[in-house]
């Protein structure tokens, strides 16, 4: 009496029910469904924010100033800003640890005027290493450099769109003037660049309205012309790329501890350094919990499964008895009973859990892309769920399997 | 000599009802059976046939008592020896056929060798070759409810010879059939019996039917009343020229 046999038997046995086959799966169809679906979706968001770390930068920590306690009406002292000496000599102690520093500095939004094309842009001021730390990619001309940045020069670099509406998509503008308007001011930029918009087309991290060009002038030209910063003698936030073998994470801590001994008293601000790193891992552990307890209830949802498959099972041992009696009768050991019996309940489970399985895996795939996060479903909780409902098959299966193989052959022959 | 196939002494069965209410189905029977006799055991109900049945198709265990089937003493086997037991030593033919319904003729002729541990291929070629026997080839993939009740027990004798047992025990194989199906029947026991020299003992209340048999014993209140050789009788069924 071996497995195949065994297996041919309860087929034949569920090819009896099939509905009643079919109802009782539901309840391991939807568990197994569920778990399959919440982990190919845990997956996709998992794959996805490690790919979008790549785009925005993994290695980067942002620093900032923030206030101490921000029920206080604090407010940024001159005294209070990161200089530009000050980062010097931060990058020179460091020198292993850093590849680059990002400066910005907003100039806010403005109105693009050349000829007919009339846009609405937001200017932003960079320093050149901005380029590397936010994963700029140039397409034309030049970024910002530092000759930019000491003689504060009225340069700017524009993205493909407004390229696109310039000069065309295989035209240079590099060479043209162009006026941007601002709140304050009016001026007149050289365009020396062109870069392409990195697309985040990922909802854990939307980055606010993106559909605004946004173009770069040098830190110091912007810092010029923006009347309320002219006097500010350094930054209140800037961001470090950190070299491809520094634990940013600890690198974070360092930075912090060092701002912290050299800024000396801030007023009411300090300074806080948070690694891309943390912040994501924070994002992915909020992630997994969230799936945790999603797959705890659907869990539930197998435990009531696995019960009724069970129920059925008593119900098929006590509809049976007779058969059981005849196969007795006929030699059947009870091994060979329960054997027939658990099997049976296994493969209820198994195929609810393949149909749970193609059921979970589709509709994960499909809410993962809706999600905009494409996916293939995973293949190791596949297995464990496979696994899993087989084992349910056996836990809820035992029991009337084994009330089976104990019956009395004479009672059971003798059962109506 | 013939060889023994059953031999018991001082059989005895005995119910505990719940102490101190015994009850004692059996007393004490001795009876021998000889390779290739046909044996009829009558009695009316109540007398123990049943019960007497259960311990010679290795069902149940006597409470006392020797019982040798086919050389083999029957004491202290366990449940695991006594399925070995039914499947190899006993073939069964019940009144209410007792075929699984949701399989074929020929699946079913084949359950017995099944748990025999014998090969798919030995099973069908020897389940095929059983229902040639007893005429059924032809609804070989039918199901039990797309059959008669003649063509039914049929099916059941060709499962009861399924793995060449030392006894066929036929608990009222013509009891649900009527008189020409149930002649039928008997005609393939005769025909057994004749042709491949099988032990077979047949189980009824039909007085008619047991005379057609070698010996009959009678039971009452459980003990033997009458062990009684019968003389040849000319049937009026075909089974001597088939």
């Amino acid at each position: 009496m071996n497995l195949l046999e065994n297996i041919r038997l309860a087929l034949e046995g569920l090819r009896a029910n099939k509905m009643r086959a079919l109802l009782t799966m539901l309840g391991i169809i939807i568990g197994i469904a569920s778990v399959m679906a919440i982990s190919t979706l845990g997956s996709a968001m998992t794959g996805s924010v490690s790919k979008t770390m790549d785009k925005i930068g993994g290695k980067n920590i942002s620093v900032y100033l923030t206030p101490k306690n921000y029920d206080s009406q604090a407010t940024l002292q001159p005294e209070d800003y990161i200089t530009q000496d000050e980062l010097n000599s931060f990058k020179e102690t460091y020198a292993d640890q850093i590849r680059a520093i990002s400066l910005s500095s907003s100039l806010g939004s403005g109105k693009l005027n050349s000829g007919y094309v009339h846009k609405d842009v937001s200017v932003t001021g960079a320093n050149p290493d901005y380029r590397l730390v936010n994963n700029i990619n140039l397409v034309q001309g030049r970024f910002i450099s530092d000759r930019d940045i000491q003689s504060s020069r009225n340069v700017i670099i524009i993205d493909t769109t407004l390229r696109n509406n310039l000069v065309g998509v295989n035209g240079d503008p590099t060479g043209m003037d162009i006026t941007v308007e601002t709140k304050n001011t009016n001026e007149t930029y050289t365009i020396i660049g062109v870069y392409e918009k990195v697309v985040i087309d990922n909802p854990l991290f939307n980055m606010g309205d993106d559909t605004r060009i946004e173009c770069f002038i040098p830190i110091t030209t912007a810092k010029a012309l923006n009347s309320q910063s002219t006097a500010i003698p350094g930054y209140e936030n800037f961001t470090i790329m950190a070299s491809a073998n520094t634990d940013t994470t600890a690198f974070a801590q360092i930075t912090k501890q060092y701002f912290i001994k050299n800024l000396g008293a801030l007023s009411d601000y300090t300074i806080e350094a948070q690694s891309m790193e943390a912040m994501v891992s924070e994002a992915t552990s909020m992630l997994s919990t969230l799936s945790l307890g999603i797959s705890v209830i659907a869990g539930i949802s197998l435990l009531v499964g696995g019960i009724g498959v069970m129920n059925i099972m008593l119900v098929s041992v006590t509809e049976r008895t007779k058969e059981i009696g005849i196969r007795k009768a006929l030699g059947a050991r009870n091994s060979a009973i329960r054997s027939q019996f658990i099997i049976e309940a296994i493969i209820i489970c198994l195929i609810g859990g393949i149909i749970g399985v193609g059921l979970g895996s589709v509709l994960g795939v499909l809410g993962s892309s809706l999600l905009k996060f494409p996916t293939t479903p995973p293949f190791t909780p596949m297995i464990i769920a496979l696994c899993f409902s087989m084992g349910i098959g056996v836990f809820f299966g035992y029991y009337p399997a084994n009330k089976a193989a104990k019956l009395d052959p004479i009672d059971a022959l003798r059962y109506e | 000599m013939r060889k023994k196939i059953i031999e018991m002494r001082g059989i005895v069965k005995s119910y505990y009802l719940g102490t101190p209410n015994e009850l004692e189905i059996l007393h004490g029977i001795d009876l021998d059976v000889y390779e290739g006799e046909f044996l009829s055991i009558v009695g009316a109900s109540g007398s123990g046939k049943s019960t007497l049945m259960n311990i010679l198709g290795a069902l149940d265990r006597p409470t006392q008592g020797h019982f040798f089937l086919d050389q083999l003493p029957m004491e202290n086997v366990k449940d695991e020896g006594l399925s070995k037991i039914r499947n190899e030593k006993i073939g069964f033919v019940f009144q209410t056929f007792n075929l699984i319904p949701r399989s074929s003729a020929l699946n079913n002729v084949a359950l017995p060798m099944l748990y025999g541990g014998k090969s798919r291929s030995v099973r069908t070629k020897r389940a095929k070759e059983l229902l040639e026997l007893v005429d059924m080839t032809a609804r070989s993939h039918h199901r039990p409810n797309e059959l008669s009740g003649g063509q039914k027990q049929r099916v059941a004798i060709a499962r009861a010879m399924a793995n060449d047992p030392a006894i066929i025990l036929a608990d009222e194989p013509t009891g649900a059939l009527d008189t020409h199906t149930g002649r039928m029947v008997m005609d393939i026991f005769h025909r057994l019996h004749q042709e491949q020299g099988k032990t077979i003992i047949l189980i009824t209340h039909n007085t008619e039917l047991a005379l057609e048999t070698e010996r009959t014993i009678r039971l009452k209140d459980g003990s033997i009343v009458e062990n009684k050789i019968n003389e040849k009788i000319q049937l009026e069924g075909s089974y001597e020229s088939a």
